[in-house]
């Protein structure tokens, strides 16, 4: 007998594991399982080892000590070999567990695998995609960076609207009145000990209930779930159409897995780690906050909501939200599994996916933002300079010098909160465009105090040049009328962009 | 599973008999668990208090912050100034400066804002060009006078108390202005507009055209 | 496969080959103070009036060799810090409740020198001086303007020329007789505004000229500039 086999017999006999490991790997599952929409359960535990892994290897480097923790990042960055890979690793990877766990629950909740009885099952599922969250919003604040401080400002102004209580839980989360030490300390202990412990339980227990309940069985349109007959029909399933789990339908996690895991690595390879972005310094006002990619749609859904709508959207729609998760294997605990019979199911999912991908794309480019520097930074195009008159051009620098461009763009360059202004002029005719400029209105503040007459007329001057060579600027019929003594004019057509203007 | 049981046994008799005769030890564990009980609901006052220091301590969290000598800050002017926050550690490093914009609307006359945005908090910047504050995050806009301008904000931004004390100016602050510490939203109107604005549009802050 | 491209990966990661997610050296976003790059500086800061190379901007051509020679380095931080009075020039510098410290107007200045500036530019000619040394006579700039500028923008703002009208009331309450001063002396070669050298026919004007015309050009800004029914008055004073 050789001496490994002698070690394991010895092992073995202290601890008696190989019988229930045996269980567990060989029992019998229904052939329909062994699919590739199966594996991003194992996927996410796969990921969640990473995480620890990773966060281990971090943590013995890192100190949640505010006034260290960004040149700690930097040293981990510059200095330690292969210490940007590991944060790159752990930070990819936070993103691939995030998307695994949603994408994981889609299916489940697609298949009908939460239904009966199976429905801890989900809500432990559920309670596990939070912990998820709150992981990746609380490892962006180890990050400790602008974006961590500011993040954390809006958390604590979310928290901050809570009726009654709202200051308190402010100090609760801040660990004191502002954002400091204590903040880091108490999110470090959040994220690394609390909410990683709680994920590990939970994860184990959902483990446990999988295997103890079954894998779910490739839904079929009409085979109803029964309370008094699901269970001896799953049994029939697994017993006499199936395959023992391992490695009848193992094979398939563990490609995945590794795929997954080379994924995670080849995106830290490529795309590096996540920051830091700049100290955690609030007076930088210079700064321009980015939540992490999983709550850039969040991002979206709180620069579109009406104010009035906002509290109420903040504090009502996320209970309400997991209530709803909660409630489901109690309110369709029963009936149709099969995806073919579910359309409203399968409407939910793709209504919520379509909405999660188009908030995210939107909040990549933020349509809704000031570009802070484009008034200095963002040069007028050539193009709309060409052949303008000495007060056009100072109305060029009233435009830019008034941070019009902020949030108006030209040229395809500015922001995008106001309209382009590429051909307002084919929109507002002069008087319009003065109005507009000095009164505000339609989510545009009044520059009427902060204009003076020359300035406004130079930039109004300016604007009503910006119309295509092919379509004159827009003119108030009225007013030529008048000044050629009641006779209608026989043309209106200016010269446009990139003309000569005689006047 | 649920098969029908048959009646005990004479052994098994002997043994719920035997149950009996031991209610003295299965006491003792009930009184065990008691105390532990009671031990635990001991131990969690600490950790409860513990916990909550953050929050039984904030009748604190506000002094007066001598911000320096009032006559730097020139008439018409609004100026970017940090301070160190009074409830701070070392260790809070570059995170306890924080930093205002005093305004100085007429000679003696100081306002000074947080440069958290009142909707959720990101650093608004000042734009003395434009006379506007801009905020990176979700296009809140104030104006001058620190009113709301344009955007998501329901309300101008959180000022600091303010005073002057041997020509020194002193802000009453120390924590992080939010909606729920200085939530009083002013009445529309109540604060001065700009005048051309308050002219025209009495109630900036609402969704209607101002004119026309 | 798969083992295929652990081991690359992991000999390339091993090896210290560098990359492409290695952070390169120094923090991804430094302080704001801390930035020294002129493109950066510059492309922040300035293009946005002054045009992408310091060409075709609305405002004052920079990457002008003739201005860069008139203008020296003192002048120059001044203006960047403080910005122009009269003018649409803001203040960049901390001091004036700008961005930048004032290291960072230097290496602005060094840099603008270094890109754009051109020895011998004048070719032996003396430029007039940047700043105006005397106060300069209105009368005598009318007769200046006649000769050398009316031919392109006109002789009253009613009928401007070719190049458009320098008369108006609100051109002249946006510009000083500095601005005035410096693009009659430098010219703007991107948009075809010629130098001190080639504004009169035949011959170059002289330094006295030009504080005359700019003078005289500043003096006829309306009392009321830019409103835009110049027989009332205004309906409130301006707040500003």
């Amino acid at each position: 007998m050789p001496w490994y086999r002698r070690t394991y017999d010895w092992l073995e006999r202290r601890l008696q594991l190989e019988g229930p490991i045996k269980d567990a790997v060989l029992h019998p599952v229904p052939k329909s399982t062994a699919s590739w929409w199966y594996v991003f359960g194992s996927a996410s535990a796969v990921l969640l080892v990473l995480q620890v892994v990773t966060g281990i290897l971090l943590a013995l480097v890192y100190s949640p000590s505010a006034s260290h923790a960004w040149n700690i990042l930097q040293v981990l960055n510059q200095q330690v070999p292969l210490g940007w890979f590991l944060r790159a690793m752990h930070g990819w990877g936070s993103n691939f567990m995030v998307a695994v766990v949603v994408i994981h629950m889609a299916q489940v909740f697609l298949f009908g695998a939460y239904k009966f009885p199976r429905e801890l099952t989900w809500i432990i599922g559920v309670f596990l995609l939070l912990l998820t969250l709150g992981m990746a919003f609380t490892g962006q604040v180890l990050r400790f960076d602008q974006d961590a401080y500011w993040g954390l400002a809006i958390g604590a102004s979310i928290l901050g609207r809570v009726p009654w209580i709202g200051g308190q839980l402010v100090h609760l989360m801040l660990g004191g009145p502002i954002i400091n030490g204590a903040t880091l300390t108490r999110f470090f202990a959040l994220h690394v000990f609390i909410l990683p412990g709680t994920l590990l339980v939970l994860t184990v227990l959902h483990v446990w209930m999988v295997v103890k309940l079954g894998i779910n069985e490739w839904p079929m349109p009409g085979r109803l779930v029964r309370r008094e007959t699901y269970i001896q029909e799953y049994n029939e399933l697994a017993h006499k159409d199936g395959l023992p789990f391992f490695p009848g339908a193992a094979w398939k996690d563990a490609y995945f897995a590794a795929a997954i895991l080379l994924a995670v690595a080849i995106c830290a390879a490529i795309f590096g780690p996540y920051g830091p972005t700049g100290t955690p310094d609030p007076t930088v006002i210079n700064t321009v906050p980015r939540p992490d990619p999983p709550f850039l749609w969040i991002y979206t859904v709180l620069s579109y909501l009406p104010p009035e709508m906002e509290t109420p959207f903040l504090l009502i729609v996320p209970p309400i939200a997991i209530a709803v998760l909660l409630g489901l294997p109690f309110v369709a605990g029963v009936g149709e599994k099969s995806w073919w019979r579910r359309p409203v199911a399968v409407f939910t999912v793709m209504f919520l996916a379509v909405c999660w991908a188009s908030f995210t794309h939107l909040a990549t480019s933020t349509p809704w933002s000031p570009k802070m520097n484009a008034w200095s930074g963002s040069p007028i195009p050539t193009a709309f300079l060409e052949h303008r008159t000495p007060l056009e051009r100072q109305g060029a620098n009233v435009f830019q010098e008034k941070q019009c461009r902020n949030c108006h763009s030209i040229g395809g360059s500015g922001g995008e909160r106001g309209p382009a202004l590429d051909d307002v002029a084919t929109r507002l005719t002069e008087d319009q465009l003065i109005r507009q400029v000095l009164l505000g209105g339609g989510n545009m503040p009044a520059y009427g105090s902060t204009l003076s007459p020359p300035e406004t007329t130079a930039l109004v001057r300016f604007l009503n040049t910006l119309h295509p060579n092919y379509q004159p600027a827009a003119s108030d019929a009225s007013r030529a009328v008048a000044e050629q003594g009641g006779v209608p004019p026989a043309s209106t057509v200016e010269p446009g962009n990139g003309q000569h203007k005689t006047q | 599973m649920d098969e029908k049981l048959p009646p005990p046994s004479p052994h098994e008799q002997e043994q719920l008999l035997e149950r009996d005769r031991i209610s003295r030890r299965s006491f003792l564990m009930n009184v065990g668990l008691a105390i532990n009980a009671a031990v635990g609901v001991l131990l969690a006052v600490p950790v409860v208090a513990y916990i909550l220091g953050p929050v039984m301590r904030r009748r604190e969290y506000l002094t007066w912050v001598d911000l320096g000598d009032a006559a730097k800050f020139n008439p018409g002017e609004t100026k970017l100034v940090s301070f160190r926050n009074p409830f701070t550690n070392e260790w809070d490093g570059e995170t306890a400066n924080i930093p205002a914009y005093v305004r100085t609307a007429a000679p003696g006359r100081y306002t000074v804002f947080a440069v958290n945005c009142a909707h959720l908090g990101c650093p608004v910047r000042w734009f003395s060009e434009s006379q506007l504050f801009m905020c990176p995050c979700h296009g809140g806009v104030y104006y001058a006078d620190g009113s709301r301008a344009s955007g998501p904000p329901e309300r101008g931004l959180f000022e600091y108390p303010t005073k002057i004390e041997n020509g020194h100016l002193l802000i009453e602050a120390g924590q992080m202005p939010t909606l729920s510490n200085r939530a009083a939203v002013r009445p529309c109107g109540e604060q001065s507009q700009p005048t051309l604005v308050k002219r025209i549009a009495p109630c900036p802050g609402t969704d209607e055209p101002t004119i026309g | 496969m798969r083992r295929f491209g652990l081991v690359l990966l992991a000999t390339t990661a091993l090896s210290g080959c560098h990359m492409p997610g290695q952070p390169q050296p120094g923090p991804e976003v430094p302080r704001p103070e801390a930035v020294m790059s002129f493109a950066q500086l510059y492309g922040e800061n300035c293009s946005g009036c002054h045009g992408a190379d310091g060409r075709n901007g609305s405002a004052m051509e920079l990457a002008n060799p003739l201005y860069l020679a008139i203008i020296d380095d003192a002048a120059l931080r001044n203006i960047i810090t403080n910005g122009e009075k009269g003018t649409l020039m803001p203040g960049f510098g901390n001091a004036a409740g700008g961005n930048l410290t004032d290291e960072q107007v230097n290496a602005l200045v060094s840099g603008m020198r270094a890109k754009w500036a051109k020895p011998n530019v004048l070719s032996g000619m003396t430029a007039p001086a940047w700043k105006a040394s005397h106060p300069g006579d209105a009368t005598r700039g009318a007769a200046v303007y006649a000769q050398a500028c009316a031919r392109c923008h006109g002789n009253t703002p009613q009928k401007p020329g070719p190049a458009g009208s320098i008369l108006d009331g609100s051109f002249l309450a946006l510009v000083n007789d500095q601005t005035i001063r410096t693009i009659v002396i430098a010219g703007r070669d991107d948009i075809g505004q010629p130098d001190w050298r080639n504004v009169m026919p035949g011959r170059a004007l002289t330094d006295a000229e030009i504080t005359d015309l700019s003078v005289w050009l500043i003096a006829q800004t309306p009392p009321h500039p830019g409103h835009p029914y110049p027989g009332t008055q205004p309906l409130a004073p301006h707040t500003r």
